[in-house]
């Protein structure tokens, strides 16, 4: 065994797009809705370690979400193979759990979902309900959530187990201040503890603050690949 | 340290995502979730009637309406011979046993689709989702049964000896109900067509399955009546009446009930895990 948490070797991924999905017409009269073949992502090769916080720029349409989600194991890989050390917890920003449900059952399902038990859930609830700092909203249903409010339950839900990886996407963006500085709280203490952190932000400082590494993305490629300061000035310099 | 543990599937310790779990495991999985299962359907029903005046009483108004109308229609408004007794117990135990299976299976279809945000977010075997279906429909039939008692019980008829193999039957009919839930489920993720069809499969199903009329009054035939064992409502529907009152009922559907329950569930779970890693997949 080694501390690798995450092995990503030539990691490919295709997308094929259609203008519409074949309907039973096309199907009968032989031909296919045009179809367009993306590559969102060419080849990409990393690995990281246990304990690690890697951020991961690049513009819009790089590949960065894509390269989260197929780490997950959502979006099957092209070529290449992707490989994980326990399978990783995703947070987007459009996640949602379940819309006409109170913050409160939502945060209980989540814990559910992941296999806690009842007594488990009933001990954790109150503290994850606290973290969100949602106060008096935590019982409205979540269709009245605003996409930060969104953002600050999920972090909670998805952290509260401690996933040995974990993939963010942008969900601290939505964020406000003092949320910002709790989830980067919670982020130290998870590397703290041997936890993996992929963090894909278009904001700087915030990898600046809780990533020691970062890859670069561009078109589906890796330019570049190392520490913060050195990727992000030559990032920020393109 | 010397462990039975399985060994490290690589040097590195990593496994490949997206890679299917093994059925034990996959098992085991759904077993560490049965607070999932029956806590989250429960909360639901909980709150289905939230915004009413009734509430709960819902639940057990909504079958005893139910039998209302029948009883105006058939009982009242146009009382012919169907070649049946007592027609409105006839009707009720078909009514509400058709009923069951519809419920888990079409709620069952949307379970997936109905989940995608808790799918994309969290990982955990996808069964979960029709299974714990499964469980809110059964539970919510417990006040469906006692309107069915009730029905039974007021027209004179008195417990027998086959009322034992109630749990057996329901048992069955949820296993059947459950398999073929898995089965649309996945379709359904597939193609959500399946969900505007299948309204009209239970309605067609619904007349060929002997729910307002006695089959066995029509077709003599033993070789129909055979064909008749094909259609797992039927012989749902049918098993009911033969258990709680004593209506016509050969081996034939007795051996039909357990095959539909177990082949259904056993076809229903292995093409729901084939699809495991598809549901909420974005390509």
């Amino acid at each position: 065994m080694t501390d690798l948490a995450l092995r990503c070797t030539g990691a490919e991924v295709t997308y094929t797009i259609r203008s519409h999905r074949p309907l039973i017409r096309d199907l009968l009269r032989g031909h296919r809705p045009a179809a367009q073949k993306i590559h969102a992502l060419r080849g990409v090769t990393f690995d990281v370690h246990v304990g690690e916080s890697v951020g991961v720029v690049g513009p819009n349409g790089s590949g960065k979400t894509t390269m989260l989600q197929a780490t997950t194991g959502l979006l099957p890989v092209s070529a290449g193979e992707i490989r994980v050390r326990s399978v990783p917890a995703f947070l987007g920003v459009q996640a949602v759990l379940r819309n006409q449900l109170t913050g409160r059952r939502n945060i209980e399902i989540g814990l559910l979902a992941q296999g806690l038990d009842r007594a488990a859930v009933d001990h954790l609830l109150p503290s994850v309900a606290e973290f969100t700092g949602l106060g008096d909203a935590i019982d409205m249903r979540m269709e009245t959530y605003s996409s930060g409010m969104r953002a600050r339950l999920h972090f909670a839900v998805a952290t509260a187990t401690s996933p040995e990886i974990l993939l963010i996407d942008e969900a601290l963006a939505v964020g406000d201040r003092t949320f910002h500085e709790k989830s980067a709280q919670r982020l130290d203490e998870h590397r703290a503890n041997a936890g993996t952190v992929l963090l894909v932000s278009h904001n700087l400082a915030e990898i600046r603050r809780s990533c020691e590494r970062v890859i670069w993305l561009q078109s589906g490629l890796i330019v570049a690949d190392g520490p913060t300061d050195e990727v992000l000035a030559a990032y920020e310099a393109s | 340290m010397t462990t039975n543990a399985p060994l490290p599937q690589s040097y590195d310790g990593l496994f490949p995502v997206g890679r299917s779990t093994p059925l034990g495991e996959y098992l085991r999985e759904l077993w560490v979730r049965r607070d999932y299962i029956v806590r989250v359907p429960l909360a639901e029903l909980r709150s289905q009637n939230a915004h009413t005046l009734l509430g709960g009483i819902w639940l057990i108004l909504n079958p005893l309406l139910q039998v209302g109308v029948y009883f105006l229609v058939f009982g009242v408004i146009m009382p012919i011979d169907r070649g049946v007794d007592s027609y409105l117990v006839f009707l009720t135990l078909g009514v509400f046993a058709f009923h069951y299976s519809q419920r888990v299976i079409s709620d069952g279809a949307r379970s997936v689709v109905s989940s995608m945000g808790l799918i994309r977010t969290l990982r955990f075997p996808r069964a979960t989702l029709p299974l714990s279906n499964s469980v809110g429909q059964a539970v919510a039939f417990g006040p469906v049964f006692a309107v069915m008692l009730v029905v039974v019980l007021a027209h004179g008829n008195v417990p027998t000896v086959r009322w034992l193999l109630l749990p057996v039957l329901f048992g069955l009919q949820t296993l059947f109900s459950l398999g073929a839930s898995l089965l649309t489920a996945r379709f359904n993720h597939l193609y959500r067509d399946l969900e505007n069809l299948l309204p009209f499969v239970f309605r067609l199903l619904f007349y060929v399955s002997g729910v307002l009329y006695s089959v066995d009054h029509y077709v003599d035939e033993a070789l129909l009546r055979a064909l008749f064992a094909l259609n797992p409502m039927y012989v749902y529907v049918t098993a009911w009446r033969w258990v709680m009152v004593g209506g016509p009922a050969t081996a034939v559907e007795g051996l039909a009930a357990v095959a539909w329950a177990l082949v259904t569930l056993v076809v229903g779970f292995a093409v729901f895990r084939a699809g495991e890693n598809t549901y909420g997949r974005t390509g």
